[in-house]
């Protein structure tokens, strides 16, 4: 659709794979997204590795797969959760023990699929490495839910889930991927954006709900 | 739409601020590293003779832990990380079950030996901790709440958070406990948020994070406490020790080096005020508990020079107190006006109705001293005279007025005679009897356009040569209702 820039093609030719480089495209994407949605709408995440994470494996996974094992992982986390709270056991091993129910619990998954289909018959077809992706976004909501709370942690997952949906529809689009691949450029245009979002000192868009009691025409100053 | 919200929200810090422009630049790394360390705070704060919570024990590793001598501890004591944050990780224990190894919590709950050392591991193992890093156990004083906060609270205690810059404290909250916050003074658990007035110690509005919302930072006003036998309205509470308060919180921000802090006070039933964290990045909720925003407040006392705390604390008493005033007005309706205030005393011939849209209206700004002893408002001649009543006093002046009169029917009966030729001149509305000086006198009355406290009003004022009189103005009953006069400014 675009025609082949020198640069990239300079590039290519020169030891990095196209894949690569898309992917590394794509990183910036993702960072940047996340950067916007913390920033100018103060999005919850849990930090910015997991949305990124989470946004290039839903990219291999396809969004419907990757929602189900996410799904599927966040479930077993708090099944399994709730009943470690109950024994009385060291902080470490709890999180090795949720993995291992995690592991089996996912194994049980994939005989289902492919038993019963459920609408996720292509499953099969996912790289491994992604469920992997997919299944380290337990470790970040556990921690987060014994260090807060149940609800502070769901809030945050549902925060990172919305961001890493976002970075999976750009980063997909073909139009943008084919655009930023032939037009480089852009990445420095990035990383201005994000120093330009880090120096923002205005209000966050959850800054405005947050205080629409407080913000008066005729304020107490 | 951008506009109108900017403008409404021009007083409000927002986080990307707070972090920008105060925390960034005004804290330091290594002063942000004492107050992330709970101990190291203490530890300063204590060569300044502050006081902190005691210290019982500090446990910094198993082995530690496992040597613990539990018989030396007293009944009642707290459990808490070092570099915890948010007031995740803090356990309180009221007493020792008799003949148990099991302690007491604030809900009635125990908790076994047990499982007080697995708290005290998952504390050294970083559960708790900025990072998940590695931490310290401390095992320090309760509290015992001061008695007039305590009917508030919910079992736990209660504390004050004042935020301080550049050396003058800006903000301050009363954080009470509730029974949802699990007797915790964490504002995302559900504890009530109140803010104080600065001059007098005095709390204003209230509010609270409603219950099972998932929209965090959502808050909701309240006018009382929530989950208590008996609720109490929750305006208008002196806080003990208020100005020591002020005074701990900048000596606190003198020693830590924090330029932008927030200090949480506590109040002790027996040692009074007691600091329990000073904070690096103290929230933003208190603009809600105040109705306030921060920005405004540190941006006006961004440049000052401050000399000492004393200075810093009348700075602040001065441009941010009053809100308790504006509270009383929002409750009866009514302005509230100090003993003497400005106003605005507008030239003679002004139309009121210009004023109410121009600025730039001839006008003199004196001091009025407010006077509910008097009917009709009382102006010098020479003010009068200088807004232009010079003929009209001069008109007067010609009718050769007895200099005083032996009673008020006499006075009378000579403005029932002279009125009406006098007030031939258009500028005399009429005449009046008063008391000048301890004589009774007759004096013309001038209608004059005058400014109180942003309302615009025509208003009689009688011209007097009185030396007496405390301000060049001086108004009236006539004029003051609708009003409530503070006289906590008289002697």
């Amino acid at each position: 659709m675009f025609e082949t820039s020198k640069l990239t093609e300079w590039i290519l030719s020169n030891g990095v794979s196209e894949t690569v480089l898309e992917l590394l495209i794509a990183v910036c994407i993702l960072a940047t997204v996340v950067s916007i949605a913390r920033y100018i709408f103060d999005s919850k995440t849990y930090g910015i590795y997991a949305p990124i994470l989470l946004a290039i494996a839903y990219s291999y996974t396809g969004l419907k797969y990757g929602l189900a094992i996410t799904l599927v992982v966040i479930l077993t986390s708090l099944l399994s959760f709730s009943v470690l709270n109950k024994i009385r056991m060291h902080y470490i091993t709890r999180i090795a023990t949720n993995y291992t129910v995690l592991a089996m619990v996912l194994i049980l998954f994939f005989i289902l699929i492919e038993r019963f289909g459920l609408g996720l018959e292509n499953m099969a077809n996912i790289p491994p490495l992604a469920f992997i992706s997919i299944a380290a976004l337990s470790d970040f909501f556990i921690k987060q839910y014994l260090k807060k709370s149940l609800q502070g942690s769901l809030i945050t997952l549902f925060g990172t889930i919305f961001v890493a949906v976002i970075g999976w529809f750009v980063i997909t689009r073909e139009i943008i991927s084919e655009y930023m691949l032939n037009n480089l450029w852009i990445l420095p245009l990035l990383t201005i954006l994000n120093i330009l979002l880090g120096r923002f000192t205005g209000l966050r868009l959850k800054d405005y709900l947050r205080f629409r009691i407080t913000a008066k025409d005729d304020s107490n100053n | 739409m951008i506009p109108i919200i900017s403008k409404k929200y021009k007083h409000i810090l927002g986080l990307n601020r707070r972090n920008q422009e105060y925390v960034r630049q005004y804290n330091s790394s290594s002063a942000k590293a004492i107050a992330d360390n709970k101990i190291v705070t203490k530890r300063v704060l204590k060569k300044e003779l502050i006081q902190t919570p005691e210290v019982y024990k500090l446990i910094r590793s198993k082995k530690q832990l496992q040597f613990l001598d539990w018989d030396s501890l007293p009944k009642s004591f707290v459990i808490k990380p070092n570099k915890g944050t948010g007031g995740n990780g803090i356990i309180v224990f009221y007493g020792k079950k008799k003949g148990q190894e099991a302690w007491i919590r604030p809900n009635g709950n125990t908790m076994s030996k047990r499982d007080i050392i697995l708290h005290i591991e998952n504390i050294l193992e970083g559960r708790f901790s900025m990072g998940s890093k590695k931490d310290i156990a401390i095992i320090e004083e309760r509290i015992r709440t001061d008695p007039i906060l305590k009917q508030y609270s919910y079992k736990g205690v209660p504390d004050i958070r004042i935020i301080c810059f550049n050396q003058v404290p800006v903000m301050g909250m009363l954080r009470l406990p509730t029974k949802k916050s699990n007797g915790t003074a964490n504002l995302h658990s559900g504890a009530i948020c109140t803010g104080i007035d600065m001059e007098s110690g005095i709390t204003t509005y209230s509010m609270h994070m409603p219950g099972s919302s998932f929209r965090t930072d959502s808050y909701k006003l309240i006018e009382t406490t929530l989950d208590l036998q008996d609720n109490k309205p929750l305006r208008g509470i002196q806080i003990p020790y208020w100005n020591e308060m002020l005074e701990i919180a900048l000596k606190c921000q003198e020693v830590t080096k924090l330029g932008y802090i927030g200090v949480d006070i506590a109040i002790d039933a027996e040692k009074g005020p007691v600091v329990f964290e000073v904070n690096a990045r103290p929230g933003l909720g208190i603009q809600v508990a105040n109705q306030a925003g921060l920005r405004w407040r540190l941006e006006k006392v961004q440049d000052l020079k401050i000399k000492s705390i004393k200075h810093g604390i009348r700075v602040s008493k001065n441009l941010f107190g009053g809100e308790i005033e504006e509270s009383i007005e929002a409750i009866s309706g009514r302005k509230v006006l100090n003993i003497t205030e400005k106003i605005s005393v507008f030239n003679k011939g002004t139309d009121i109705s210009k004023v109410k849209i121009r600025k730039s209206v001839k006008r003199e700004i004196v001091k009025a001293f407010m006077d509910t002893g008097i009917l009709t408002s009382r102006i010098s001649s020479t003010l009068a005279n200088r807004i232009g009543y010079l003929s009209a006093t001069k008109e007067f002046n010609k009718f050769n007025m007895p200099e005083k009169f032996e009673n008020f029917k006499e006075a009378q009966e000579y403005i029932d005679k002279y009125e009406k030729e006098i007030c031939k001149n258009e500028d005399i509305k009429r005449l009046a009897k008063i008391v000048e000086d301890g004589e009774i006198k007759v004096r013309p009355v001038f209608d004059i356009v005058i400014k109180i406290s942003d309302a615009v009003r025509i208003a009689e004022f009688v011209s007097t040569d009185s030396q007496e009189i405390p301000q060049p103005v001086v108004i009236g009953r006539a004029d003051l209702s609708g009003y409530l006069i503070d006289t906590s400014g008289t002697f």
